[in-house]
């Protein structure tokens, strides 16, 4: 119990006036003295102090010089001594906090999972929304399209979302206001072999390794500013002649990976969907593409797009779209009017081409203008899927670090009652207030900074968690994140709010003690005197706050699980539990027209013959694989309002189809074997096409036209979800495959099996390799697991939300039991005076808990409305749960009554068991 | 010595001091005293130029100033040197010798021999 400050002896008035009355005091001093000495010569008084003055020289500049001195000897010393107050502080927090390891350790562990949630989340947000690309001047680029469309191949009509390449080139060459504007596309799968003889040698597609490629125009390295770490990156020549540049760049990260940094790599010939390609670099460290959450391995040249795939002339089409435009802004151009200027460009390119279709074109312009953006930050597709999902967990996580905060302070709070008596005598023996205030903050920040720092490491764990939830396996979504310094200095920002939020009131309240009562109690903590200060009510408020916050969070966790659990078995309109796809690239395998036809067929006869396999049929599109083809129909006896009535999703799908996948078949009947090439053209609509455009009549037997073909309706189908569980179904046609014009590049294969669809998936495989064994089957997935991939992110917010609802329920059942331990212990006097005058233990026991009880019931009520109002942020997280949900608030109520029960049965019990005499005799 | 312009530098003024204190605690009059004497008031200085030294050399570190009673019973301000003080004027009274010395000889020097 010493005061630390205590090396000077006696305060020194610091401070401009009082260093000018020191220099005047000395320089007068000196005059006098002077002048005693010459009067002792014989001088009289005045003459004497005249000559005094006159050999002192000019004492206004003297004095002047020295006020300067000192002013800057006072500052450098005002500095160093604050600098060793602070060091004191630290050491004196350091060794309090060592005094009471519990406490601090409790402390520091709440405060690292507070804000190293905060943390985790945050430095996730940075990775995906936030850090621009490890490029040139990332600030400069510009996208042009849909920066989320990564993975986009469209066929028919163009869009201003995604590009041609023919769009492409004329953009590439039109435009004076990018430096330099390269496209990227997908890929594929691709089949890479390393180490094996050239191409020719190996017939047909090998089962390799596969790397993520993108192929890339030949400026893509010199746009982006990207190098080489070694070799070369491409020329901008390497995109003139199609098929003439069999090189390829790959990333660090992969040359590390498959080549162990050998610098030989440059140089080796790997094989690609069976086409030899050189290796003539590896790109800058950590650099993986321009699209932010899929790395790339490999980039190709795109005019060797058409050696990769075979059979796919993607690079001649105006209507194939698949590539993304980035470009870089020339000098002294702004955003703004490269926009302007892309824009005409892009429109002008689009329609003059555009053919038929230049109506309907403009239509769709109009609706989707070209998209111009910033490209600073790169591509991403994540970056928008999980914008929403992401800012749930935000506001989850910051609730949870009030919680916390709340929770600390009360602790703090206590923890400054029992030294109540101390911090008194320090300020009768003279201790400023600000600086025992300064001194008890400290505290809190030694704890804040030891509690974020463990909070890093809990972040670094936590955000690797965050996006493997994310991916929904064990791989996590390939985000680079880094404890980089927006993440730190988000987290250095978070320990000071908490130091504060945590320190200020307990330090305020603390330093407020008056002396003499404290020292009147001789040391003893007064109960009195604590419920007269209010610390009391000011912990009971906390734990009141806590336990609102938790039912907040209770009440989300409990609408996202429900919400969660109503997408995984909502009714999708098909027997989603019975169903496999297999996805067959059948152009990729040399499969056109009349030989797909007879593929199909021989397909599907092999895996109806699979034991187990109850209905088989194929289609175009795949169901919750991402697929989707649109077109334009003229429907008999309905005039289109608007261009965008003529719109339907459509999809062409084998015999049986309906049958195979468990559609309801309304009316009519469905596709079948006689619907073959030569039969009549004949089609299938689902209910919602069918009120749309036969709100009166039978919609059967009438004739649609599309793709210049007619069609006549058989068959009314009911609505199915087949691509996203929440969609709202839009109207779609179903056509026989056989009868289209240009047979499909892929189609997949559907089963219904009897049971568990997951244990066929290889018996499929080998089912269908057994047709042909070169036949590429890129991929073969239940249907459970594909949708089930397409809840991933709700299976993310409710797993997170969960987990840190449970943290706050923890956190206030513990504020709540520290309060009513410290609470009763308090009044044991008073609890033995019951006992003896005859209270029974169980009437003690129900008075504690009715207080606890008091205090959850205010946390509870409080928490309501707004957790009923907070609900509405989670609207379009929810599926089927209104934003009043009963089960929830009921669930969360009884969760956090009997948390509050359990966490004040200990102190009630101890309450109920003071021995009376004990207690008086402690009193 | 009157018409000679040979001006005290600043660094001269400084040994002085450290030298005046070298031998105990003493207020700035007393500091002017010793040097007055001790120079024989050979070098012309007004007074004060004394107390700006003083105040420089106490943020330098080199002297510690205390307030204390004066032998009249006053109110003054006293320096003492700091062990880095007492160093200084080590140092300082050494180079300085070697700093008279060259200028001595090279005042002495004869006709300069011209370059062969």
């Amino acid at each position: 119990m010493s005061d630390d400050r205590t090396r000077r002896p006696f305060r020194l008035a610091l401070g401009a006036k009082h260093l000018k009355r020191d220099v005047d005091q000395e320089i007068e001093f000196h005059i006098a003295m002077r002048t005693q000495a010459l009067v002792a010569q014989g001088l009289d008084a005045e003459t004497a102090r005249a000559r005094a003055v006159a050999q002192f020289g000019d004492s206004a500049a003297v004095r002047e010089e020295c006020v300067t001195i000192d002013t800057q000897r006072s500052r450098a010393t005002t500095l160093a001594e604050r600098l060793g107050n602070f060091r004191q502080d630290v050491a004196y927090a350091v060794r309090s906090l060592r005094q009471n390891p519990a406490f601090a350790g409790i402390v520091i562990l709440i405060l690292a999972l507070g804000i190293g949630a905060n943390t985790a989340t945050f430095s996730v947000i940075d990775a995906l929304m936030l850090r621009p690309l490890p490029v040139t001047h990332p600030e400069a680029l510009v996208t042009i399209g849909d920066p989320r469309a990564t993975g986009r191949l469209s066929e028919g009509t163009p869009e201003s979302e995604i590009a041609s390449y023919p769009l492409y080139t004329d953009l590439r060459d039109g435009n004076h206001v990018l430096t330099g504007l390269y496209g990227s596309g997908r890929t594929g799968r691709l089949d890479v072999v390393i180490d094996q003889a050239p191409a020719s040698a190996k017939p047909g597609p090998t089962e390799g390794e596969h790397p993520h490629g993108r192929f890339v125009t030949g400026n893509f390295f010199s746009v982006l500013g990207v190098g080489a770490a070694s070799g070369r990156t491409f020329a901008a020549t390497e995109d003139r002649v199609t098929g003439a540049d069999p090189v390829v760049v790959i990333s660090e990260a992969y040359w590390r990976k498959r080549f162990a940094g050998d610098p030989a790599a440059i140089g080796r010939t790997i094989t690609i969907n069976g086409a030899g390609f050189v290796i003539v670099g590896v790109a800058e460290k950590g650099f993986t593409g321009d699209i932010v959450g899929q790395p790339s391995d490999l980039w190709i040249p795109v005019t060797m797009q058409p050696v990769v795939m075979p059979n796919s002339p993607w690079l001649t089409k105006r209507s194939v779209s698949w590539l993304l435009l980035m470009g870089r802004l020339a000098p002294g151009v702004s955003l703004e009017s490269a926009r302007t200027a892309l824009s005409v460009l892009e429109t002008r390119s689009l329609l003059e081409n555009a053919g038929s279709e230049r109506r309907y074109l403009e239509t769709r312009l109009h609706d989707a203008p070209p998209r111009i953006e910033s490209g600073a930050r790169g591509f991403s597709y994540y970056r928008a899927a999980f914008a929403s999902a992401m800012f749930t967990l935000t506001a989850a996580v910051a609730m949870v670090l009030v919680v916390v905060c709340a929770n600390v302070a009360n602790l703090m709070l206590a923890r400054a009652a029992a030294r109540g008596r101390e911090i008194s005598v320090r300020i009768a023996l003279g201790a400023g207030r600000m600086r025992l205030v300064q001194q008890l903050l400290t505290e809190s920040a030694v704890l804040a900074i030891i509690g974020s720092t463990c909070g890093l490491v809990v972040a670094w764990w936590g955000s690797t968690a965050i996006l493997r939830l994310a991916a929904g396996g064990p791989r996590p979504v390939p985000v680079d994140v880094r404890l980089d310094w927006p993440v730190v200095a988000f987290t250095l920002g978070l320990s000071i709010t908490t130091t504060l939020l945590i320190g200020l009131v307990p330090a305020l309240r603390a330093t407020r003690s008056d002396v003499a009562s404290a020292l009147r109690t001789q040391g003893r903590d007064s109960g009195a005197e604590m419920t007269r200060r209010g610390r009391i009510p000011l912990g009971k408020g906390l734990v009141i706050a806590q336990m609102a916050l938790s039912m907040l969070l209770l009440v989300g966790t409990g609408m996202l699980v429900r919400s969660t659990e109503r997408l995984a078995h909502a009714d999708v309109g098909i027997a989603r539990d019975q169903l496999i796809l297999a996805d067959v690239a059948a152009q990729q395998s040399g499969y056109t027209d009349a030989r797909m036809n007879a593929l199909v067929r021989d397909l599907m006869a092999r895996a109806a013959a699979i034991p187990g396999v109850a209905a088989v049929s194929v289609s175009e599109n795949g169901i919750f694989s991402g697929t989707e083809s649109a077109t334009n129909v003229q429907v008999e006896g309905f005039t289109a309002r608007v261009d965008s009535d003529t719109a339907v999703k459509y999809d062409d799908v084998g015999a049986g189809y309906f049958n195979a996948v468990g559609a309801h078949l309304l009316r009519g009947r469905g596709i079948e074997a006689r619907d073959n090439e030569t039969g009549p053209r004949v089609a299938v609509i689902n209910e919602t096409m069918a009120r749309f455009y036969f709100p009166h009549g039978d919609a059967l037997g009438r004739h649609i036209t599309a793709d210049s073909t007619v069609w006549e309706i058989v068959g009314i189908v009911g609505d199915a979800r087949t691509n996203d569980v929440r969609e709202t179904p839009d109207r779609r046609l179903f056509v026989p495959i056989v009868q289209m014009k240009h047979s499909p590049d892929q189609f997949r294969v559907e089963l219904r099996t009897g049971g568990d669809p997951a244990r066929l998936v290889d018996a499929v495989r080998r089912a269908l390799l057994a047709s042909d064994p070169s036949l590429v089957v890129t991929d073969v997935s239940a249907l459970p697991a594909l949708i089930q991939d397409s809840l991933t992110q709700d299976y993310l917010v409710a797993k997170a939300v969960s987990f840190f609802g449970a943290i706050a329920l923890i956190l206030s059942a513990l504020g709540l039991y520290g309060i009513m331990a410290y609470a009763t212990s308090r009044r044991t006097a008073e609890f033995g005076l019951r006992m003896a005058l005859g209270a029974e233990p169980g009437a003690v026991i129900r008075m504690v808990l009715s207080e606890a009880m008091t205090l959850a019931i205010s946390g509870i009520v409080l928490g309501l409305p707004v957790a009923v109002a907070a609900s509405q942020l989670i609207r379009g997280r929810l599926f089927h749960i209104g934003v009043f949900d009963p089960p929830s608030i009921g669930i969360a109520v009884i969760v956090l009554a009997i948390s509050a029960a359990l966490a004040a049965y200990l102190p009630a019990l101890r309450a109920s068991s003071v021995a009376p005499l004990a207690a008086i005799r402690a009193s | 010595m009157d018409d000679l312009d040979v001006n005290l530098t600043r660094g001269t003024l400084d040994l002085l001091i450290l030298k005046a204190l070298s031998w105990g605690p003493r207020h700035g009059y007393a500091v002017s005293d010793w040097i007055g004497q001790a120079t024989g008031s050979a070098l012309q200085l007004g007074e004060g130029t004394l107390y700006p030294a003083l105040h420089r050399l106490e943020r330098q570190q080199l002297v510690v100033a205390e307030w204390g009673l004066s032998e009249n019973n006053r109110h003054a301000k006293y320096y003492r040197l700091s062990a880095g003080g007492r160093r200084r004027l080590q140092t300082g009274v050494s180079s300085w010798h070697r700093f008279v010395e060259a200028a001595a000889s090279a005042l002495r020097a004869t006709a300069p021999v011209p370059a062969a």
